[in-house]
């Protein structure tokens, strides 16, 4: 019986197709002249919706720009983060252009072929609090989005590639974690202590939300720089070796900088 | 209910019960403390009463003000309390919304783009997946009814599999599992192929139920003039069954419309995703939850009346 159960599953396995091949991704996007590029809309800055309700922003421009010189057109999909940094995407999308931080897990699963720039994390408590120091968030209930480098920090499990040195500053005693900043940001401000003491998150996320009023304040300095890749889906180095050129060559000539200053204020293209 | 025919004073009106809710209500409006709004602080003013005479104040204000209304509605005929009541909840509703402190000009700008984009993504994500789902429900229907034990025990393995499993856990597995087979869909159709599996093993018990409610003198007439188990389906059970089942399946489509915002996480461009997504920017995300939140339940209002036409329809040709 278990025989026969284990010929019927091989049987079933042998028409399952085989793994990606080198150079498929590539073939992909140059026979069909389109880049295809997953970017989650949550995370402005990086990737929002504008006024015109189309998609805009630092990462969507960069995503744009490969693109460019890779000589096709840029089209955008808008799966949900966990989605996109799970990997395994079959060909849905070439490239994530999505701010990722290059971590040990993710690289099981995703290649990054290029940092394209490093921003802060920071951490930061309601107006109202008394803590000073990113340090003083020891102990207390600090707020991180699900599955982020920031929630990684706080677990004391952070292993980016790349990654400028840092030490742990905070150990939680309850890690309050949610789907993504702003809705962290939501719960921030309900008051200090009401769900959560502080929070740890992108800072120029953070430092847009103060400016829109919310009664939230930065906690200096930054607690680390996270060097932010595009990814990719493993097994085509050609493809790989094409977006790396691409990035270094925005890079040398300054269009990096241009669009880091466009919507930062600031060049974040090189490490602190 | 069964339509009483003694009739009584409504029980607010007699004394007792009037002074029991009002002192309920003092209580309720003392614990939860309206000092501090703008009507205490003007009876701590002009009385120079203190912050716990304001606070007893405004909870007997509240409370009379409460209980007042409550007599002076119960006076009106029914249908009269009904819409009285209706009116003050949506009014409640409407306050409670405005203390967010909402930016109307953001919702205007962005409203056009929520219904032309997100609510006609709704609209047809729904309708094809109920579409979908009527077709299978038949089949499971007619397949777990049929005594042929092949096709009972794979009917009765897909609604005890899809009824089992959360349908978010439904999408994620079609959208994320189907590609590891070499299956790629896209977002759009593993969100529709995910709502109609699910609602069709639903509405696979609906339609058993209403084929099994089709007295057994139908089929033995039906063998008893010669015809064969398609053409009985056919022409005589499916016809008599259409009416016990089609507003139970109006009702799945009202409900479907909401489940179906849990496309969202893969990338459809629906009103939840949008929801989530246009406000960002400018952290103005509370202004779209409660705009969408609205446009969801004028959708359904709209939809319930239609769904009691049908009911209406059906019960007519009865």
């Amino acid at each position: 019986m278990k025989k026969t159960l284990a010929i019927a599953l091989s049987a079933v396995l042998a028409f399952c197709p085989a793994p990606a091949f080198a150079g498929e991704a590539l073939e992909r996007v140059m026979q069909n002249g389109v880049l295809k590029i997953a970017t989650d809309l949550n995370w402005p800055p990086q990737s929002f919706l504008n006024d015109d309700n189309e998609m805009d922003g630092f990462d969507v421009a960069v995503a744009r720009e490969i693109a460019k010189r890779l000589g096709v057109k840029a089209e955008f999909v808008t799966p949900s983060w966990e989605v996109i940094t799970a990997g395994k995407w079959a060909g849905r999308w070439d490239i994530s252009v999505g701010s990722m931080a290059p971590t040990k897990d993710r690289s099981k699963v995703l290649r990054f072929p290029a940092v394209y720039y490093y921003t802060p994390a920071a951490a930061a408590v309601h107006k109202d609090s008394k803590i000073r120091k990113p340090s003083e968030l020891s102990g207390k209930v600090v707020g991180a989005g699900t599955s982020t480098v920031y929630e990684l920090y706080l677990k004391r499990d952070l292993e980016i590639f790349g990654a400028p040195e840092f030490s742990y500053q905070i150990t939680p005693k309850k890690i309050h974690s949610l789907e993504s900043t702003t809705v962290l940001l939501d719960d921030l401000r309900l008051g200090d202590g009401v769900r959560m003491d502080g929070m740890v998150g992108n800072f120029t996320t953070i430092r847009d939300a103060i400016d829109s009023g919310y009664p939230v304040r930065l906690l200096e300095p930054p607690l680390f720089y996270e060097p932010l890749a595009a990814a990719i889906d493993l097994g085509d180095e050609e493809f790989a070796a094409k977006i790396a050129a691409a990035v270094k060559a925005m890079r040398e000539d300054g269009t990096l900088s241009r669009l880091s200053k466009k919507w930062y204020g600031v060049d974040y293209t090189a490490a602190n | 209910m069964h339509a009483d025919t003694v009739v009584s004073d409504p029980l607010i009106q007699k004394p007792r019960i009037a002074a029991a809710v009002l002192t309920a209500a003092f209580a309720a409006f003392f614990f939860l403390n309206f000092a501090d709004t703008s009507f205490g602080r003007m009876l701590a003013e002009t009385t120079g009463g203190g912050d716990s005479f304001a606070r007893a104040g405004a909870a007997l204000a509240l409370a009379l003000l409460f209980v007042g209304n409550l007599v002076l509605i119960s006076f009106f005929p029914v249908r009269i309390q009904i819409i009285a009541v209706w009116l003050e909840l949506a009014a409640l509703f409407a306050a409670f919304f405005l203390v967010f402190d909402l930016n109307a000009m953001f919702i205007q700008s962005k409203l056009w783009f929520l219904i032309s984009r997100g609510l006609t993504t709704t609209l047809y994500v729904s309708a094809a997946a109920i579409s979908i789902a009527f077709v299978i429900a038949v089949a499971g229907a007619i397949a777990k009814l049929s005594g042929n034990g092949f096709a009972v025990a794979i009917a009765s393995f897909y609604t005890s599999f899809f009824r089992g499993l959360p349908l978010l856990m439904q999408v994620y597995l079609i959208y994320l599992g189907l590609p590891q087979l070499g299956f790629v869909v896209g977002a759009v159709p593993a969100g529709i192929a995910a709502l109609s599996l699910c609602y069709g093993a639903y509405m696979t018990e609906i339609f058993r139920a209403g084929i099994e409610s089709i007295p057994k003198g139908q089929w033995e007439a039906s063998r008893a003039v010669g015809l064969r188990f398609g053409a009985i389906m056919r022409r005589i059970i499916l016809p008599q069954a259409a009416p016990v089942v089609i507003p139970p399946t109006g009702n799945q489509f009202i409900a479907m419309l909401k489940d179906s915002s849990l496309v969202s996480v893969i990338g459809v461009w629906e009103l939840m995703f949008l929801s989530r997504t246009l406000g960002t920017k400018t952290f103005q995300h509370m202004e779209m939850l409660i705009t969408v939140a609205v446009i969801y339940w004028i959708l359904t209002m709209a939809l319930e009346v239609v769904q009691a036409r049908i009911e209406g329809h059906y019960r007519a040709r009865r």
